[in-house]
C-alpha cells in the first residue's frame, strides 16, 4: 500500500437522539371560530399537520404505540418519534400504513388525536374543513372508512381527498391569485413504498393513464439491508432499518449509466476509491492486564513451587536409596551368613531362600549386584561425578554348548542369549544413529557450501524443489476433489476397484476355464488397493511433502533474499483476489473495530439501480424508465411534447443524489431527438405536498370540490367530486 | 329556569399545549420521559362520545380489500357491458355517447412486468456476471468469486438466491 494514498475517511452513525417535546403550536384561540382549513398530509412515512395558515406543518412519524410500562403498569399512548423514548414500545408500534394502503384505522384515530391535541382544539367537534391526502387510486375501503372516521368522529364540517403528487405539484407551479391552474407537467412521486407517474394536462390529472411501481424507499433500504447481512454474515451489532435509511439516504446514489460505473469497478483500485466506511459501536475485549510487580510475584510464587517439587523429589529418592542400602546389607549379610555356616544342608538354605522370595541362588546373586549397581550409581550422583560408560557385559554362557549345562545352566544361557542380543542390538542402533547424523552434518555442510559458492544455482535448485512439492500438492488436492464428483473417472473407477475386490467371483470367466485361481494377496503390493479406495484415512505422504515443504521454505526465506513469505506455499493458497479484498476488506481477529466497519462499494450504486430495475432485487415489475415510456406512449405527440419539457420529481425519496442525470440519460434516448426535455425537482421534496394543499385551502375555489356532511350522509363514504387535485376512483 | 340541554361534551376550557408532567405530586420521582410524551390522558373534546366504532368490524388486510375492489370493478364491468348490449340491441347510435373509460383502480394502475432483457449482475459483489454456477445457480464476476462461492454452504446460497427473488424449494 503506497504511503501516499490518504487514509479513508470512516463515517460513523448518527447517535440517536431522545425524543423531546414537540414544538409548540401557535395559540388555538387564533383558530377557534375562524374555520381555518387543516391541512393533512396522511403520508405513509411522516403525518403532517397544520392549519392552511401557517408556513410549515408539524412533522411527525406517522406511528403509534399502546404500551404498558412495566415498572409502574401505567399504560402510555405514544407518537412518533417518542416512540423512541421507551424501548419495550416500539415493538408495540402500529401504524395506520401498511405498505401501501391504509388499513389500521384505530392508529389513524389515534394519530389523528395526537395532532388536534397538539393544535389545542378544544371544541365539541373539529369545526374547520378538513383537506386530507390520499394515495393515488386508493382502495375505496380505505377512504370510506377515512370518511367515517372524520366525518362521524371528528364532526368536520367538510372534507377534500386530494392527490399529494399534484398537489406538490401545485406547489411548484402557483397560478396567479385569480386564475385557474393550468399547467402541464408529468409527476413522478416518489412515496415510502411505491412510485407513481402522474401526467397533468392543463392542470388536470390525468388519471387513467397513471402508472405505479411497487417500489419505494422502504424496499430500497430493505434491499440495502439484505445486501449487507450478505456481506457480513458474522456482523456483532444488529443492523436496524432506521439505521439502514440513514445509509440509504447518506450514502447511495444514482449513476447514469449502470453498466459503465461497473465496469470501471471490475478495477480493484476504483472499488477502493468508491467505497464509503461506516463505523459501528464496538465492545473492546477486557484485558486482563498485570502490572510488573504483579508478574514478578507470579514468576516468584512458580519458582518457589518448582523447587518445593524439586525438594519432596530428592528426599524420596534419598529415602529410597536409604531403603535400597538396607535391603543391600540384609542381602548380603544372607549371603554371608551361608558362606559363614558353610555347612548348612542345601534344603535348609533352599528353605532359607524361598522364604526370602528367591528361587535359586542365582536370582540372589542376581539381586545383590542389581542392588549394588543402584546403589554405586546413586552415591556417584550424588558426588556430582559424570556417568561412565556402560563397560560391555559379559555373556560367558553363550559360548559353552549345550551339553556341558545343566538345567539351570540352560535356563541362564537362555537369558543371557536374550541379553546378549538384545545388548548388540542397540550397540547396532547406536552406530546407526552416529552414522546417520554424520552423513546429515556432511549434507547440511555440503549444502551450505554450495550455497555459499553460488546462491543462485542453490535457491534455484530449491525454487524447483519448492515448485514440484507444490504441484503434488496440487495434484493431490486436484484427485481428492475428483473423488467427490460421482461421475468424474477416478470415482467411477475407485467404484469399480471396490466393485472387483467385493464380487464373488474374482477371476474372469476366461482364466477359470484354463483353471486359474484368485491370486490376490500373494503379492504384497496387491493389499495397497484397501490403501487407494480407503479416501477418508489421512495419507502419511501428504504430512511428509507438506514437512519437506516447509523446509525448504524455512531455508529459502533465511538465505535468499529474494524469496518472501508472499512465495511460500501457505500464502500461494490462501490468496484471494485482489479484487475481493477490496469488495470486504479483511480485519485480523485482533481488531474488533475492524470487524464492526461496513465498507459499501458496489451497494451504493446497485440499491438505487433497482427502481430503474426491480427485477434485480426480485419484484418482477417495469422499471422507471420504461414505465414512463409506457405512460408517455399513450399521448400524442403534442401532449407528449408538454409533458416531457415539464418533468417534475417530487417526493422525499427523490432527494437521492444523480437521480435527474439518470432520467435524462434513460428518456433521451427513447424521445424525438427534437423535444425539449426539463426535469425539476421539487423545491422542497418533503414537504411541498402539503403547502400545496395549503395553497390549495387558502383559494376561493377551495370548498366547492370536498364532501359536505350532509353530501356524506346521502352517499356515504366512497363517493367523492371529481375534480383536478383528487382521485378518479368513486368519483362522479 | 333555562334548562340546558347537554347536547355534547361541554367545552374543557383551554387545555395545556405543552406536555408537562402528568402527576408531578404524587411520586417524587419525577416521570420518565416516556410518561411526560405520552397523551393518553389528555383531554380530546372534539370526539364525538356517541360514535361507536362498529366493535365486530375487524381490521381488513389488504388481501381481502383489494379482493373486494376487484369483486366491485367487475360487477361494474358487466353492467357496462350489459348496457351497451342493450343499447346495441335498440338501435341506439351508441357512437356518440362517450365511452366510459374504465376507471383506475388500485390493482390496474400498476405496472406491468418488465419486456426489456435483464441483464445479469454478480450476486455476490454486484459487477457485471457473465456467468453462472450450475451447481448453485448464482451468477459470478470471475473465477475468484467462483472460488469463493464453491466455498459458500447452502443456508447462505439460499439467502443470496433469495436476495435476487429465486425462491426454489426444492433445493
Amino acid at each position: 500500500m503506497d504511503i501516499d494514498e490518504p487514509t479513508p475517511t470512516v463515517y460513523t452513525l448518527p447517535i440517536p437522539q431522545l425524543p423531546g417535546p414537540p414544538p409548540p403550536a401557535e395559540p388555538y384561540a387564533l383558530h377557534r371560530d375562524a374555520h381555518t382549513p387543516l391541512v393533512l398530509d396522511n403520508g405513509s412515512t411522516t403525518l403532517r399537520w397544520g392549519f392552511a395558515t401557517s408556513a410549515v406543518p408539524f412533522t411527525g412519524l406517522n406511528a403509534v404505540a399502546k404500551y404498558k410500562e412495566r415498572r409502574t403498569n401505567k399504560p402510555l399512548l405514544l407518537f412518533g418519534e417518542a416512540i423512541d423514548a421507551e424501548s419495550g414500545a416500539k415493538s408495540q408500534t402500529r401504524t395506520p400504513w401498511e405498505g401501501d394502503v391504509l388499513l389500521n384505522f384505530d392508529a389513524l384515530e389515534n394519530a389523528l388525536d395526537y395532532a388536534f391535541v397538539h393544535l389545542g382544539i378544544d371544541t365539541p367537534t373539529v369545526n374547520h374543513p378538513v383537506i386530507m391526502s390520499e394515495r393515488i387510486c386508493t382502495p375505496l375501503h380505505s377512504r370510506a372508512l377515512t370518511s367515517e372516521l372524520m366525518f362521524e368522529l371528528y364532526n368536520v364540517p367538510s372534507l377534500t381527498y386530494c392527490v399529494d403528487g399534484i398537489m406538490s405539484f401545485y406547489a411548484n407551479h402557483l397560478p396567479p391569485p385569480t386564475a385557474p391552474f393550468t399547467s402541464d407537467g408529468l409527476v413522478l412521486s416518489f412515496n415510502t413504498h411505491s412510485t407513481s407517474v402522474i401526467p397533468i394536462l392543463k392542470g388536470k390529472g390525468i388519471m387513467s393513464h397513471v402508472q405505479r411501481i411497487p417500489w419505494g424507499a422502504a424496499q430500497s433500504s430493505e434491499y440495502l439491508l439484505k445486501l449487507i447481512q450478505l456481506k457480513y454474515p458474522s456482523f456483532p451489532t444488529r443492523v436496524t432499518s432506521a439505521q439502514t435509511n440513514w445509509m440509504y439516504r447518506t450514502f447511495c446514489s444514482f449513476t447514469p449509466s449502470y453498466p459503465t460505473l461497473l465496469k470501471s469497478l471490475s478495477n480493484p483500485k476504483t472499488l477502493l476509491a468508491h467505497e464509503r466506511i461506516i463505523q459501528f459501536p464496538f465492545l473492546l475485549p477486557l484485558s486482563e492486564e498485570k502490572s510488573p510487580s504483579e508478574l514478578l510475584r507470579l514468576a516468584e510464587k512458580r519458582k518457589e513451587q518448582g523447587k518445593k517439587l524439586q525438594e519432596l523429589a530428592a528426599k524420596s529418592r534419598a529415602d529410597k536409596l536409604v531403603q535400597k542400602e538396607a535391603d543391600l546389607e540384609y542381602l548380603l549379610d544372607l549371603r554371608g551368613e551361608s558362606e559363614l555356616t558353610g555347612k548348612m544342608s542345601r534344603k535348609e538354605w533352599a528353605a532359607r531362600l524361598s522364604a526370602e522370595g528367591f528361587e535359586t541362588e542365582a536370582a540372589l546373586e542376581d539381586t545383590i549386584k542389581k542392588l549394588d549397581v543402584y546403589v554405586k550409581k546413586a552415591r556417584k550422583k550424588e558426588a556430582g561425578e559424570v556417568d561412565e560408560p556402560m563397560e560391555e557385559p559379559s555373556f560367558p554362557l553363550v559360548d559353552v554348548p549345550d551339553e556341558d549345562l545343566d538345567e539351570e545352566g540352560l535356563k541362564e544361557k537362555k537369558k543371557q542369549k536374550l541379553l546378549k542380543s538384545g545388548w548388540e542390538f542397540r550397540v547396532r542402533a547406536r552406530k546407526e544413529k552416529e552414522r546417520e547424523r554424520e552423513e546429515r552434518e556432511r549434507e547440511a555442510k555440503r549444502e551450505e557450501e554450495e550455497r555459499e559458492t553460488d546462491l543462485a544455482g542453490w535457491s534455484s535448485k530449491m525454487r524447483k524443489e519448492q515448485e514440484t512439492l507444490m504441484a503434488k500438492i496440487k495434484d493431490r488436492a486436484r484427485r481428492k476433489t475428483a473423488l467427490t464428483d460421482r461421475k468424474s473417472a477416478a470415482a467411477q473407477a475407485r467404484m469399480k476397484n471396490i466393485a472387483n475386490l467385493a464380487a464373488d467371483d474374482r477371476v474372469p470367466k476366461k482364466k477359470r476355464k484354463g483353471g486359474g485361481e484368485d491370486m490376490f494377496g500373494a503379492d504384497d503390493a496387491d493389499w495397497q488397493i484397501y490403501r487407494k479406495i480407503n479416501i477418508t484415512a489421512p495419507s502419511d505422504d501428504e504430512e511428509d511433502d507438506l514437512t519437506t515443504l516447509h523446509e525448504i521454505e524455512r531455508k529459502l526465506l533465511t538465505y535468499d533474499p529474494t524469496f518472501t513469505p508472499s512465495h511460500t506455499h501457505a500464502s500461494l493458497t490462501s490468496l484471494s483476489s485482489a479484487l475481493l479484498t477490496s469488495f470486504r476488506p479483511p480485519y485480523p481477529d485482533t481488531d474488533p473495530a475492524g470487524h464492526a466497519r461496513i465498507h459499501l462499494s458496489t451497494e451504493r450504486f446497485r440499491v438505487p439501480e433497482t427502481y430503474f430495475a426491480p427485477s434485480m432485487a426480485g419484484t418482477d415489475t417495469a422499471g422507471l424508465g420504461e414505465v414512463i415510456a409506457n405512460v408517455l406512449a399513450r399521448f400524442p405527440e403534442h401532449e407528449k411534447a408538454s409533458l416531457v419539457s415539464n418533468i417534475f420529481l417530487t417526493g422525499a425519496p427523490s432527494q437521492v443524489g444523480g437521480l435527474r442525470e439518470k432520467l435524462e440519460a434513460t428518456l433521451r434516448p427513447i424521445l424525438d431527438p427534437e423535444m425539449r426535455m426539463g426535469i425539476v425537482q421539487a423545491a422542497d421534496a418533503g414537504l411541498d405536498a402539503w403547502r400545496g394543499m395549503a395553497a390549495y385551502a387558502r383559494t376561493p375555489e377551495f370548498g366547492v370540490n370536498g364532501v359536505s356532511r350532509a353530501e356524506y350522509d346521502e352517499w356515504g363514504g366512497e363517493r367523492v367530486k371529481r375534480w383536478w387535485g383528487g382521485n378518479r376512483t368513486g368519483s362522479s | 329556569m333555562a334548562t340546558m340541554k347537554v347536547l355534547a361534551m361541554p367545552p374543557k376550557g383551554s387545555t395545556k399545549k405543552k406536555p408537562g408532567p402528568s402527576d408531578g405530586a404524587a411520586t417524587p420521582q419525577g416521570p420518565s420521559l416516556a410518561e411526560q410524551l405520552s397523551y393518553l390522558h389528555y383531554p380530546r373534546p372534539f370526539k364525538n362520545p356517541y360514535y361507536n366504532k362498529n366493535v365486530n368490524r375487524r381490521a381488513k388486510n389488504l388481501k381481502a380489500v383489494l379482493g373486494q375492489e376487484r369483486e366491485r370493478d367487475r360487477v361494474k364491468r358487466e353492467a357496462l357491458r350489459n348496457s351497451k348490449a342493450e343499447r346495441a340491441a335498440q338501435g341506439v347510435d351508441g357512437m356518440d355517447v362517450e365511452e366510459e373509460e374504465e376507471e383506475p383502480n388500485y390493482s390496474s394502475i400498476e405496472a406491468p412486468p418488465s419486456v426489456l432483457p435483464q441483464r445479469h449482475y454478480c450476486d455476490i459483489t454486484g459487477l457485471e456476471a457473465p456467468y453462472t454456477d450450475p451447481a448453485t445457480g448464482l451468477r459470478y464476476h470471475d473465477k475468484s468469486v467462483y472460488a469463493l462461492i464453491q466455498s459458500l454452504s447452502p443456508g447462505i446460497v439460499k439467502d443470496y438466491l433469495s436476495a435476487r427473488g429465486v425462491n426454489s424449494i426444492v433445493k
